[in-house]
């Protein structure tokens, strides 16, 4: 059968043509030829190869945690990982045998420098093995020796002189690897950006801690009774990572910027957010260590189908389309509410709307328990939403009613033209019981 | 999948998911390494793709990996019987029950159509002109994927109708009529032409579709001669069969004469839907006659509780001796023990037979080709559909004796690659 063509996902980054925008990130998951290899026969534009360093870390044991919320695991992933730990010979010889084999995908190498000469030692070898793009790795919170990871990503001084020696050895774009264990990520982007790197990655992992054992009385995963604070990532992530690249693609010296991607990124819909942001490149590990490499393969199809029925015939044409419309809080037009509204065939009269609304919002629902029916108060609604946001069932409560306010203190009225669209708005309802 | 089932005729037994419950059934499916469910459709609809697909919120992509694989999925998702086929294989069923894989299929067909979207791309038919005949999910399928190959399809029907057994047997309850227009449009979107009214083998023969430049066959006439049994009385008024109770019934939406005192004779699922179908069309009392034991019967037990539950007379352990009648209409039937000397006599004034159909002696009219002992086709539907004579195929259940609508399909796509060897060798 003849499936109808779906638009192109090619893109530019750094000069380099990507069939699509999909790459592993620097990780375990491309750790040697033959992970990156699978991922690229599955449909991946590129791997981002697992940060190569000049000394080969211990690592511990177990290394992992994951966050479930209520039956859902993985929400969010700890590790305690470092770089490769494979010999760096053997590093050169996977870089050299996927370059050789896939010349049309993107090979991005990580790399992690102690000192400068490091830095421009790997960055030298790294792009005569074959390197098209190289990426500092100026963010992992795990390093176990001083100067490295995270620690450089909050310096500027470090960025400064890493990114200077890397490009000392190396005529190919370099990409800044960030951490998000910081306020503002534009500060050391430009910093990096300054002293000559091409381009920023965001994000990294994020210090945390995900669960205690209660027991042990020392957080997961237990190393022989200890743990420590080490980098999360996954779903969880995403979130964050969004607003570090919003930030930075509205910064006026940022703007114009490549980034790529990173942080929870699973489905087509998570690379459309990114992409919307403006990210020409996008990277993940998490999703590709709980379902594997073949999480490609719905986001090639889900997001070129996606663009095709918008119209966007290309990356580019949606690319940075949701910035303008994220703006300061202070520049939001607050002289209008909107109301819930609810679909009584759809209601199974279950309160919880009214439970959340009473114990954390306005106390604007009503209960009829007779007859389990549940009913908004206009006059003390504020059209917060939250009531919406609970409601187990699909589509039950949707935004509803448009209602101005009273006139403002200066008696003006309101300018405000509402735009319509809801959270759900994405997803239809679909089936039907009968014609 | 009458666990939900409602009372009403034209009502879709099982409630469609939404969004929401399809993400919640899709999370728990285990995402398997060469999933066992993909390996068990028969028609290689590729259920853990397109399940990973809906998990991964790619709904489309879903309808799109459904229909590449079997162009009338939104059918085989109601009307398979899954749990014998993919979902027995689940491995989910280790933990604790297996994911409903049908009702997932059937979210992501029904998501395709309320989103207006068109996984499949029509080819122009730049290639030799191919006669169907029948028009049932063999042909339908068969149809539809050698016009995706360029071919120049043509259905031929001769009821007014199409869609075989879909349009006239399986009951609302688990396949509405809307849902197989639908496909069967889809079908003629890509460029597959239907003609109805047209039997072939009496209105036209397949040398007149050879002169009509006709360079390949595919049969796939299904059976539908009702088994009877030879006993005094089956020509009574009154009496009739479930293909022609059922088929009269789903086009009128239910409005026939359902019979007042109804006794269905049967054990297997027809029987049963016999049975529904009178309740729920307005029979005072419904009877089942069965010869052998309940655990015996061939029907889904499911099924069997639901026909319980609608208030049917289950009378097992009988087989039917005569069919007594007063002035040409029939009022009772008599039965003795199928294994004792028991006897029974049930006032009715409605007889259905439900136990099997078969091929009639007309189908021989169709082509001279090879036929067993009891009517159906030669062919080897697993490997090519191909008859005694090399341009006539054959598949489905003329010539598999009867089996289910996702086997249709997968003879229907065999019978199309086999097709399509044929006339690129002979192109040459
Ligand atoms: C009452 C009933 C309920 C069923 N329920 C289910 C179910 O729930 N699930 C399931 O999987 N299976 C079910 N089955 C079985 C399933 O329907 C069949 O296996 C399937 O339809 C076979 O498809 P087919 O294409 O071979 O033939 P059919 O569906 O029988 O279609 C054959 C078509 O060919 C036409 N035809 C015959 N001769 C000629 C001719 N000479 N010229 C032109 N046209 C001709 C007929 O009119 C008919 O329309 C059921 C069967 C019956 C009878
Ligand atoms: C086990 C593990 C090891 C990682 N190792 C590296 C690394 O060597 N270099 C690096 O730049 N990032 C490393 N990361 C971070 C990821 O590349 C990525 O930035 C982060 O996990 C967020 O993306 P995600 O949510 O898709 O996983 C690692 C992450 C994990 C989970
Ligand atoms: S919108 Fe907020 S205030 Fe209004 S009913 Fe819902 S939860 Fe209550
Ligand atoms: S939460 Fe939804 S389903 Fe429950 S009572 Fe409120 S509106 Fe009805
Ligand atoms: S066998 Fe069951 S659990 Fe495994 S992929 Fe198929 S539906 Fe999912």
């Amino acid at each position: 059968m003849n499936k109808r063509k779906h638009a192109d996902l090619s893109v530019d980054f750094l000069g380099f043509k990507c069939e699509n925008p999909f790459m592993l990130s620097s990780s375990p998951v491309a750790a040697n030829y033959e992970m990156c290899s699978k991922f690229l026969e599955a449909g991946g534009g590129g791997v981002v190869f697992k940060t190569i360093g000049t000394y080969i870390p211990d690592e511990c044991s177990p290394r992992f945690d994951h966050v479930r919320k209520e039956g859902q695991p993985f929400l969010g992933f700890k590790n305690m990982e470092q770089i490769s730990d494979h010999p760096y010979e053997e590093n050169m010889h996977f870089l050299r045998q996927l370059k050789k084999d896939y010349p049309t995908k993107c090979l991005i190498v990580s790399i992690m420098g102690s000192n400068e000469e490091d830095w421009t030692k790997l960055a030298k070898d790294v792009t005569e093995a074959g390197a098209d793009i190289i990426e500092c790795n100026f963010s992992c919170p795990q390093m176990t020796q001083e100067n490295m990871g995270s620690d450089v990503g909050a310096n500027i001084e470090l960025i400064e002189k890493f990114t200077k020696a890397t490009l000392a050895g190396t005529d190919v774009p370099i990409m800044l690897k960030m951490t998000p264990n910081i306020e503002l990520m534009e500060v050391p982007a430009t910093a990096a950006i300054k002293a000559g790197g091409h381009a920023i990655a965001a994000i990294n992992t994020i210090k945390a801690i995900t669960h205690i054992d209660l027991d042990q009385m020392t957080a997961l995963p237990v190393v022989n009774g200890k743990s420590s604070v080490s980098g999360y990532s996954g779903a969880a992530a995403k979130p964050i990572a969004l607003r570090f690249i919003a930030n930075m693609k509205q910064d006026p010296f940022l703007k114009d910027i490549p980034i790529s991607g990173i942080g929870g990124i699973e489905t087509w819909e998570d690379c459309a957010e990114f992409i919307s942001l403006g990210c020409t490149n996008l990277q993940f590990t998490t999703s590709v260590m709980q379902y594997g490499f073949r999480v490609v393969e719905d986001m090639i199809s889900g997001l070129s189908i996606w663009m095709e029925e918008k119209g966007y015939k290309s990356i580019d044409d949606f690319c940075g389309k949701a910035l303008n419309n994220i703006v300061p809080a202070e520049d939001l037009e607050r002289d209008f509410k909107v109301y819930p509204k609810i679909d009584y065939d759809k209601c199974v009269g279950c309160g919880r709307c009214y439970i959340s609304c009473f114990d954390g919002a306005h106390q604007a629902i009503t209960w009829d328990a007779e007859n389990r029916k549940v009913e908004i108060d206009e006059d003390k609604c504020v059209g917060c939403q939250l009531c919406l946001h609970v409601c187990p069932v699909a589509d039950c409560i949707t935004p509803g009613k448009v209602v101005f306010k009273p006139e403002d203190q200066f008696g003006l009225g309101s300018e405000a033209k509402y735009v319509e669209g809801g959270p759900n708005k994405r997803d239809i309802i679909v089936g039907q019981y009968d014609e | 999948m009458s666990e939900n089932a409602k009372k009403d005729y034209l009502c879709e037994a099982v409630p469609p998911f939404t969004i929401a419950t399809a993400m919640e059934e899709a999370s728990r499916c285990l995402l398997c390494l060469d999933a066992p469910c993909s390996q068990d459709c028969p028609a290689g609809t590729n259920p853990g793709d397109f399940i990973r697909a809906i998990r991964f919120r790619n709904f489309k992509g879903a309808a799109e990996i459904i229909r590449t694989n079997n162009v009338l999925g939104g059918i085989c998702a109601r009307v398979c019987p899954y749990e014998v086929l993919c979902e027995e294989a689940c491995s989910r069923t280790g933990i604790d029950k297996p994911i409903q894989i049908g009702r997932l299929q059937r979210f992501a067909t029904d998501y395709e159509k309320a989103s207006g979207f068109e996984p499949l791309e029509k080819v122009e038919a730049t290639k030799e002109k191919v006669a169907m005949i029948g028009s049932g999910p063999a042909s339908l399928t068969c149809g539809a994927e050698l016009a995706q190959k360029g071919y120049a399809v043509t259905i031929f029907e001769e009821k007014a109708i199409p869609g075989g057994v879909l349009s006239y047997g399986v009951v609302p309850a688990r396949l509405p009529q809307y849902i197989v227009d639908e496909e069967i449009e889809l079908v003629k979107s890509l460029g597959v032409d239907i003609v109805c009214n047209t039997k072939i083998g009496k209105d036209k023969s397949i040398e007149d579709l050879k002169n009509d430049g006709y360079k390949a066959f595919f049969i796939g006439a299904g059976i539908q001669a009702p088994k009877m049994l030879n006993i005094p009385g089956t020509d009574l008024d009154g009496v009739t069969n479930a293909v022609e109770y059922l088929g009269s019934a789903k086009p009128s939406n239910g409005k026939i004469e359902p019979g007042s005192k109804v006794v269905v004779i049967g054990g297997g699922d027809v029987a049963m839907d016999c049975a529904t179908t009178s309740r729920q069309i307005g029979s005072e009392k419904t009877m089942i006659l069965y010869r052998r034991t309940r655990e015996e019967a061939p029907a889904h037990k499911i099924e069997m509780s639901y026909v319980e539950e609608l208030g049917v007379h289950m009378h097992y352990g009988f087989t039917p001796e005569e069919i007594v009648g007063k002035d040409g209409k029939v009022v009772a039937i008599k039965g003795k023990g199928f294994r004792d000397d028991s006897m029974i006599q049930l006032e009715c004034d409605k007889v259905i037979f439900a136990i099997g159909q078969q091929p009639d002696d007309s189908v021989k009219s169709i082509a001279d080709i090879k036929f067993s002992p009891k009517n159906t086709i030669v062919a080897d539907e697993e490997e090519d559909c191909k008859t005694d004579v090399p341009y006539i195929f054959a598949g489905g259940d003329i010539v598999n004796g009867g089996k289910t609508v996702v086997q249709a399909v997968a003879v229907g796509k065999t019978a199309a690659e086999s097709i399509e060897a044929y006339l690129s060798k002979e192109a040459k």
